[in-house]
């Protein structure tokens, strides 16, 4: 099977900062995979080279046998390629039905009845269809964190790019969100996943990338990742005493 | 009675204002642009009226079949060209210089084009038709029709923003362009549109002052101040504001006439400048719950 989506040699740097050098990847149609790395790795400037909203120096971004370096950030969900912030921003003077809804009708390019349907349907998975009616800027972290998810889902994505959806959550919370990701995934939808909740990627994807300084420094099953001592030393150790010491 | 008559003949006015306003406005909401073109762009209407109209054979108070598709078009091009060009440079002042040279650029063409004499919409007999329900009332049929277009205008605007895919999509992008790109909306063609829109209304306004009173080269600066006082009294963000807003700046100034014909003007700033110090949001903003 053909990769759904293939980074070449992509490369960016901010002034001295290097957030990505060389950097290959390959993601099949409908895996999970998750990303890892100290802060300042190149995580979030890694999605946003593959939403569209970073132009990289060097290097190119296929998806599904597309090349995306010259396509905007919209032209790309129309592809179906999603993301989410790590900060959620939601339209906050729209309700929360409309939020998904536009999402319906301009990413997946859904009409009438069945993009009412769409936005209703992908509410309901993320569990805001109580809220539909409220104004999104009344909402609080978890529910903007739903919206942000439920929006991005609207949106028809054959890849999910999810930056931190756990962050900030309450374990409960986080294992509400974990099982929404994993029942899109279960239906096709390829999801790549940034958390620094480590806890919260073991169990949910089948894979796991560590990035460090701009280059992924680990790829494989998520457990033999953590227990690598080159990941441990760069981002792991001190978090996993923290975790142990709870 | 003469004061009544002053705070009717106000009220019509601000119709009038309203009509010039809710273009600024929109431009304003959606972009942050603030077009310091937009009075000259109703001059412009006008000319091409007087230019375009006769040999259609259409009648002039039909004008605006011709003008405002050329002006709705035009405000697409010039955003996706110019206007888009200037604000990719992520610059505010850019823009806001951009709009200004666009303003002294279209004064002097039409100066150079058709001089420096006043021009009216020659509407025949319609312009002397008026409702007299006295001595001293008097409503002109003209004025009342204006009024009702701004109406029509302003509430078929909210609907659009409101209730359609369109007029979502408008509003993702004023709130967050990124966002909006995000969920498949191409920001540039919103802008676009939203400019469309705001120049077919100017287009209006520019017909309706050339039937009402008469235009000049120069007469695009008055009408950008009192657009843009008509805006601030009302409240950014507010289309029914920026009717109340019209019609506020409209009374004042014609109570001022009332007074002193020389206060009419006078007045309107005052109460502009009254409305900012004591509630620089404007009377009718929207509020922002937390």
């Amino acid at each position: 099977m053909a990769a759904l989506l293939e980074l070449a040699h992509l490369s960016k740097r901010f002034g001295g900062v290097v957030v990505a050098d060389d950097l290959s990847l390959s993601v099949d149609a409908g895996a999970a995979v998750g990303l890892v790395g100290p802060n300042g790795a190149g995580k979030t400037s890694l999605f946003s080279m593959i939403s569209g909203d970073l132009r990289p120096d060097r290097g190119t971004v296929r998806f599904d046998g597309t090349t995306l370096n010259r396509l905007g950030v919209a032209a790309r969900c129309r592809l179906g390629v999603a993301r989410t912030f790590q900060v959620p921003r939601p339209f906050e003077q729209m309700t929360v039905f409309e939020n998904v809804l536009v999402a319906a009708q301009q990413g997946a390019r859904a009409r009438g009845a069945a993009s009412h349907r769409a936005a209703l349907a992908s509410l309901e998975r993320c569990g805001l269809a109580p809220l539909a009616n409220r104004r999104a800027g009344s909402l609080g972290l978890l529910d903007r964190k739903r919206l942000e998810l439920a929006r991005a889902l609207a949106s028809g994505p054959r890849l999910l790019l999810l930056d931190e959806v756990a962050g900030g959550l309450t374990e409960p919370e986080v294992q509400v969100l974990v099982g929404v990701v994993a029942s899109i995934q279960a239906e096709g939808t390829a999801v790549v996943w940034i958390e620094h909740v480590v806890r919260a990627l073991v169990g949910a994807v089948e894979r796991l990338l560590c990035l460090a300084g701009g280059a992924f420094i680990a790829d494989g099953q998520p457990e033999a990742v953590l227990a690598d001592p080159v990941v441990r030393e760069v981002y792991l150790g001190s978090e996993l005493a923290i975790e142990g010491a709870r | 009675m003469t004061w009544l008559n002053a705070i009717l003949q106000g009220l019509l006015l601000g119709g009038f204002y309203a009509l010039f306003a809710c273009g600024l406005s929109l431009l304003f909401g959606v972009m942050g642009i603030i077009n310091l073109a937009h009075g000259d762009f109703a001059v412009i209407a006008g000319y091409v009226a007087v230019v375009l109209v006769p040999s259609t054979g259409l009648p002039m108070v039909l004008g605006f079949l011709v003008v405002v598709p050329i002006f709705a078009l035009g405000g697409y091009i010039l955003q996706r060209t110019l206007f888009q060009s200037a604000l990719r440079r992520g610059d505010p002042m850019t823009i806001l210089l951009v709009t200004f040279g666009l303003s002294v650029i279209t004064e002097n063409a039409l100066l150079q084009a058709f001089s420096a004499n006043g021009q009216s919409l020659n509407i025949g007999s319609l312009i002397a038709d008026s409702i007299n329900p006295n001595r001293v009332v008097s409503i002109s049929d003209i004025s009342l029709v204006v009024l009702g277009v701004a109406v029509v205008l302003l509430a078929g605007l909210q609907l659009l923003l409101s209730r359609t895919s369109i007029g979502r999509m408008i509003r993702a992008v004023a709130d967050d362009r990124e966002a909006a790109e995000l969920v498949g909306i191409d920001h540039r063609h919103v802008f676009g549109i939203a400019a469309a829109i705001a120049l077919a209304t100017v287009a209006l306004a520019g017909l309706a002052s050339g039937m009402i009173t008469e235009f000049a080269p120069s007469s695009g600066t008055a009408n950008l101040l009192f657009a843009f006082e008509a805006v601030v009294i009302g409240g950014i963000g507010s289309l029914w504001g920026t009717l109340a807003g019209g019609m506020v700046l409209g009374v004042a100034q014609q109570i001022g006439a009332q007074i002193n014909p020389s206060y009419q003007i006078l007045a309107g700033h005052v109460v502009f400048l009254a409305v900012l110090a004591v509630r620089s949001r404007g009377l009718f903003a929207v509020r922002e719950a937390a």
